[in-house]
């Protein structure tokens, strides 16, 4: 599938210093749709859904803001810390409304992992299929989503 | 087939004229967007001179004129909030998430986000006026807990600061790895002010934080460190009535500075200290604490954990602080309350506190968020 004349705006929105100061690409030099398809086909061929990830990140949040900022545990053998830096950002996909930057940190005792993911991965994940460009510190595999939040593939 | 050639020519012409038209805006920016010099005047009595075509924060900044921002001008936390008394324009689309109804009436305007094209007249508060930059030596880095460092900053020049208990500075991360120029993050200070050459910070690690990953993988003794500041509102208010502190994880800074300038100036109004953590290995200075309490003598210690583990052996509070809270307060008559941690907390703190009876003007909070 071809780059649109959206989606190049979008792919330059998510470059550095325009929404945050290292941007969403990373070192990432593909065209976005390209990014986007990649993901996307691994996420099909490990039988799940962008939202159904979204879903189980979201999950996983609301049990961990019970814990006031600090780690909680969370059934059967999770540990999760919701916390807040100040401020909000813009979806780069140009949804309406800012993004609370909330960090969550996701600990699996069982597999001795952990992974953290933000709001914004959630929205971008959920909404787009984003999960961000190779190289960028924010990158998140759906390979370590899926084995340390543990997420279970549809029912064929 | 007689098309081509002129197919090919108009694909030509067109992309000369775009060259063209290029040029002309690189050469129109460099020339004609040049403003110059401007004034901004402030509170209708002082005027600074500025490059113009540069973002109102940063230039300020240059003059040594300190709007607290947590963001480092990106647009993104909304704190540098002035107000212009002059015409500037429109808002901008990045500005205007940030601000309300009321505040365009009143031309509050982002100043990270507005440009400096002509001469313009702002309002600031006075107090900006005593926030001043820092030339600072890391003097001491402590483990508090596996993830919160205290950080103690001996003033170089200037050599003193005056601030009230409770404030923060911004501190300034240089260039690293995480970042290609510099930033400010935000952080109360944990020193009373009568240290006045010397600033204490209690940093709690963020992970992939710019700042605090630079704190705990790079600050030494010894290394330079530039902060700027006081600002803040979160302060003690200066009545007679019981004070609630209410804090988890790094936000026992300001309280600790509020408890230490309490004990300094000879304040003994009942005050109780709930502090959150989930283990013992989350706790700290809490030895220091229990020292207070024999030298303050209406102060209470409440330490409490949400999660103990068996080898904690812990015989003190436990559940969340708010149901901590909840227990020990009876009611909120003649009480006020000072709270220090994540907005979860503040939240859940405060609609506790308001159902005992204490009215949201009285319960005062540094939000991180």
């Amino acid at each position: 599938m071809k780059q649109t004349v959206q989606l190049r705006e979008i792919q330059e929105r998510m470059k550095p210093g325009v929404i945050t100061r290292d941007g969403f690409l990373g070192t990432d030099r593909r065209n976005l749709i390209d990014i986007l398809q990649e993901d996307d086909a691994e996420i099909k061929r490990r039988n799940l859904t962008h939202r159904g990830i979204a879903e189980r990140m979201m999950q996983l949040r609301e049990a961990g803001k019970r814990g006031l900022g600090e780690f909680i545990s969370v059934s059967p053998y999770f540990e999760v810390r919701v916390d807040s830096v100040r401020g909000k950002l813009p979806c780069p996909f140009k949804h309406p409304g800012l993004i609370r930057k909330t960090n969550v940190i996701v600990r699996n005792l069982e597999k001795n992992r952990e992974i953290t993911y933000t709001d914004m991965h959630i929205h971008m994940i959920g909404e787009h299929g984003f999960y961000e460009g190779k190289g960028s510190a924010f990158r998140l595999e759906v390979k370590d989503l899926v084995e340390v939040l543990e997420i279970i593939p549809l029912e064929e | 087939m007689a098309a081509l050639p002129q197919l090919l020519i108009g694909i030509g012409a067109i992309s000369a004229v775009t060259t063209v038209l290029a040029i002309i805006m690189v050469i129109a920016d460099a020339t004609i967007a040049n403003y110059g010099e401007v004034t901004v005047k402030i509170n209708d009595d002082k005027e600074v001179t500025v490059t113009g075509g540069r973002p109102l924060l940063s230039s300020l900044m240059e003059e040594k004129i300190f709007i607290p921002s947590a963001c480092g001008g990106r647009g993104s936390c909304g704190l540098c909030k002035v107000k212009l008394t002059s015409d500037v324009g429109d808002y901008l689309p990045t500005e205007l998430p940030w601000i309300s109804d009321e505040e365009r009436t009143q031309n509050i305007r982002l100043s990270c986000q507005l440009k400096v094209k002509k001469d313009i007249a702002i309002q600031i508060p006075e107090e900006l006026f005593n926030v001043k930059e820092y030339v600072t030596e890391v003097a001491d880095v402590i483990d508090l807990t596996y993830d919160i460092k205290q950080v103690m900053l001996r003033l170089v020049e200037p050599k003193d600061i005056k601030y009230k208990a409770g404030q923060y500075i911004q501190f300034q991360v240089p260039e690293y790895e995480l970042t290609s120029e510099s930033v400010y993050r935000a952080y109360s200070m944990s020193s009373q002010p009568s240290r006045n050459n010397e600033v204490e910070l209690e940093i709690r690690l963020v992970p992939n934080g710019i700042c605090t990953t630079y704190v705990f993988e790079h600050l030494k003794v010894g290394d330079q460190v530039t902060i700027n500041g006081p600002y803040g509102d979160f302060h003690l208010r200066d009545t007679e009535v019981r004070a609630l502190f209410i804090a988890g994880g790094s936000g026992m800074a300001p309280i600790k500075s509020m408890l230490y300038d309490m004990l300094e100036k000879g304040i003994n109004r009942e005050c109780i200290y709930f502090f959150g953590a989930r283990s013992a290995r989350d706790l700290f200075l809490v030895k220091e604490m229990r020292e207070l309490e024999k030298k303050l003598p209406n102060f209470t210690f409440v330490p409490a954990l949400s999660q103990p583990l068996p080898e904690d052996d812990w015989k003190g509070e436990t559940g969340l602080i708010t149901e901590v809270l909840d227990r020990h307060v009876k009611s909120g008559e003649n009480t006020e309350a000072y709270l220090c941690g994540s907005p979860g907390m503040i939240d859940a703190s405060v609609a506790v506190l308001t159902k005992k009876g204490i009215p949201e003007e009285k319960i005062f909070y540094d939000k991180f968020a």
